[in-house]
């Protein structure tokens, strides 16, 4: 079974990024980053089907040049190859330019399943997945919790999730694309020596203005802008509790006691 | 006349449907306000016709696709009448709600009519013609103001308390027959509802949740301690459902429970969005975290920054301390 999975480079979820001055986007400057959490699922799953039923997992991504070391998890977590699908323009931020690209490559590559985590922990938009696998003429299963594969009857039986508690399960014809949800199975610890070893993996690399044509052609029918970044404002005043923890747990609990009592 | 209309898509089915069925009405209708046009209303499954009828009095017309077909969700039904819609009406814009169907709806949607949407909006902006919406970026550390240059604009949109609408309607129902799908790809073969839990979160005045920030399975016992203090239930957020160490039935947010008690104390949880989503409604919001610029602070009526595992069994302590001092419980 052929599978590839893509993986997003996102800011690292411990800090809040800097707003650029320009407003509409973060300063990229000093920015470290890391692979999404939930492609990090789509990369344990697709290395998972393919313990089962053998064949190779691809990994991709879309990004600036030091989205390479997302590759360099991949490999660390077991995938056969992976692509690089170079985009110093918009630093795999243009949703539009991004799934072109993928699917050029998935459509060089051929493949049974895709994989995409059910949402980028940058942009939260949960497009990526569904948008490639429209263009791609494919059925695409959202939020996918569990996947039991049949190639060799051309079919597989997930189980997706539909909110408050709910679920489906469903059979679907292969190829399709499903995006994964958080949790599908325990992510594996990943020993930092074996990114360091993964580092001499080959990473073929790929222009996203070879593929997607040039950026200033790329203009999409629908133009989606962010307009303006700022910090959330508190919705309430908050008031903060200091303190040692003793004098902070009795102030608290002062707190608590009352409201209950209300 | 193009581009006036709003459409909203509507859900009859389980969970959070009722908050995000509210939020739409109140939006799609603030836009519809705006540009003179209708609020169209979209409801596909089986057995609504009590959910139409009731859609029916805040909106201007309200499509029902009620059929045994369209028993299970799945994405056909709600796309065949949504793309006919597009097409006859030209709207202004295409709404859903910010659920696990509405995301899995207005993508596919976008996709086939080649634009783009804007998910998980929590407000919007009418700022002379232009239209914006406000969502969150980056796990919600950032707030993003958002244009979308086309029509129809989709976008799906946050649950909330339902608000006193404004009269419309009743709108005309019209039932849609929608087309059985050829050569489907895709078959549901069971909707699976939730095993019943040992307990109810959703009904309880007290909740004390943790988060992945209580760093070790065994710290989720400061957890259980606090809640039964204050006499409340302890639940937890995604994370530690998905390491195994609770239950689908302890779990707050748009996956699991949506839960609205007197007091909500968030042990270590960073605040994501779809958290959130399961308890913005609490009457007292407590944080305590060790990452001061964790989002949850922002919706917290009071906070800690620290270290949980020091804090919570001191602060079991002196609530129980304080119960016995006033002999709660003993008359």
């Amino acid at each position: 079974m052929k599978i590839v999975t893509f993986v997003k480079h996102v800011p690292t979820s411990a800090v809040t990024p800097r707003i650029a001055d320009a407003g509409d986007r973060i300063e990229e400057d000093g920015l470290s980053c890391e692979v999404s959490e939930a492609d990090l699922y789509a990369l344990e799953e697709a290395v998972h089907q393919r313990s089962v039923h053998g064949g190779s997992v691809t990994a991709v991504t879309v990004g600036p040049a030091k989205a390479r070391d997302a590759l360099y998890l991949a490999y660390a977590k077991g995938v056969d190859h992976a692509i690089h699908a170079v985009d110093e323009i918009f630093r795999g931020a243009n949703a539009h330019v991004s799934v072109s690209a993928a699917r050029e490559i998935v459509g060089k590559q051929g493949f049974d399943m895709i994989f995409a985590g059910i949402q980028a922990e940058d942009d939260l938009r949960g497009r990526f997945g569904v948008a490639l696998a429209e263009e791609l003429g494919i059925p695409v299963i959202t939020s996918v919790t569990e996947i039991r594969a049949e190639p060799q009857n051309g079919r597989a039986t997930v189980i997706r999730e539909l909110g408050a508690g709910y679920k489906q399960e469903i059979e679907v014809d292969l190829p399709c694309l499903l995006t994964i949800q958080f949790g599908i199975r325990p992510l594996r610890y990943v020993p930092v020596l074996s990114i360091v070893r993964a580092r001499s993996r080959k990473i073929e690399s790929v222009s996203v203005e070879a593929m997607a044509g040039r950026p200033d052609q790329l203009q999409p029918e629908g133009r989606f802008r962010v307009v303006h970044l700022s910090y959330p404002e508190h919705n309430t005043h908050c008031e903060l509790i200091e303190g040692s923890p003793d004098e902070v747990a009795r102030t608290l609990a002062g707190r608590l006691t009352k409201a209950s009592a209300a | 006349m193009a581009h006036t209309d709003v459409i909203i898509v509507c859900e009859a089915g389980r969970g959070q449907t009722e908050s995000a069925n509210a939020r739409l009405i109140s939006m799609g209708g603030e836009l519809a306000r705006h540009s003179g046009g209708k609020l169209v209303c979209i409801l596909a499954g089986h057995g609504i016709a009590e959910k139409a009828a009731e859609l029916s009095c805040c909106a201007d017309e309200v499509f029902v696709a009620d059929s045994p077909r369209h028993a299970d969700y799945s994405p056909y039904a709600h796309m065949y009448v949504a793309q006919h819609l597009v097409k006859e009406r030209q709207p202004l814009a295409v709404l859903f709600g910010h659920t696990y169907v509405g995301m899995d709806l207005a993508p596919r949607l976008a996709a086939r009519l080649g634009t783009d949407f804007a998910s998980n909006c929590f407000d919007m902006a009418i700022e002379a013609d232009a239209v914006y919406f406000m969502r969150p970026m980056y796990r919600g550390r950032i707030h993003a103001k958002v244009a979308m240059d086309y029509r129809p604009m989709i976008a799906t949109i946050q649950g909330g308390a339902a608000e006193d609408l404004p009269a419309r309607g009743p709108g005309a129902i019209t039932s849609v027959d929608v087309v059985p799908e050829q050569g489907a790809r895709t078959r549901v073969l069971r909707t699976i509802a939730p095993a019943p839990g040992e307990i109810d979160i959703a009904k309880a005045d007290v909740v004390v949740a943790g988060g992945r920030g209580i760093g070790e399975r065994e710290n989720f016992r400061f957890v259980s301690d606090l809640a039964e203090a204050l006499g409340g239930v302890a639940a937890c957020s995604r994370p530690l459902v998905d390491m195994g160490w609770c239950g689908v039935d302890r779990q707050v947010g748009l996956s699991g429970n949506t839960v609205k008690p007197k007091i909500y104390v968030a042990c270590g949880i960073s605040g994501a969005v779809e958290h959130v989503q399961g308890m913005k409604e609490a009457g007292m919001i407590v944080a305590i975290n060790k990452d001061p610029e964790a989002p949850i602070f922002r919706i917290a009526h009071c906070g800690v920054v620290g270290d949980l595992n020091e804090i919570l069994p001191r602060l079991a302590a002196e609530i129980r301390a304080a119960g016995s001092r006033t002999g709660a419980g003993q008359d």
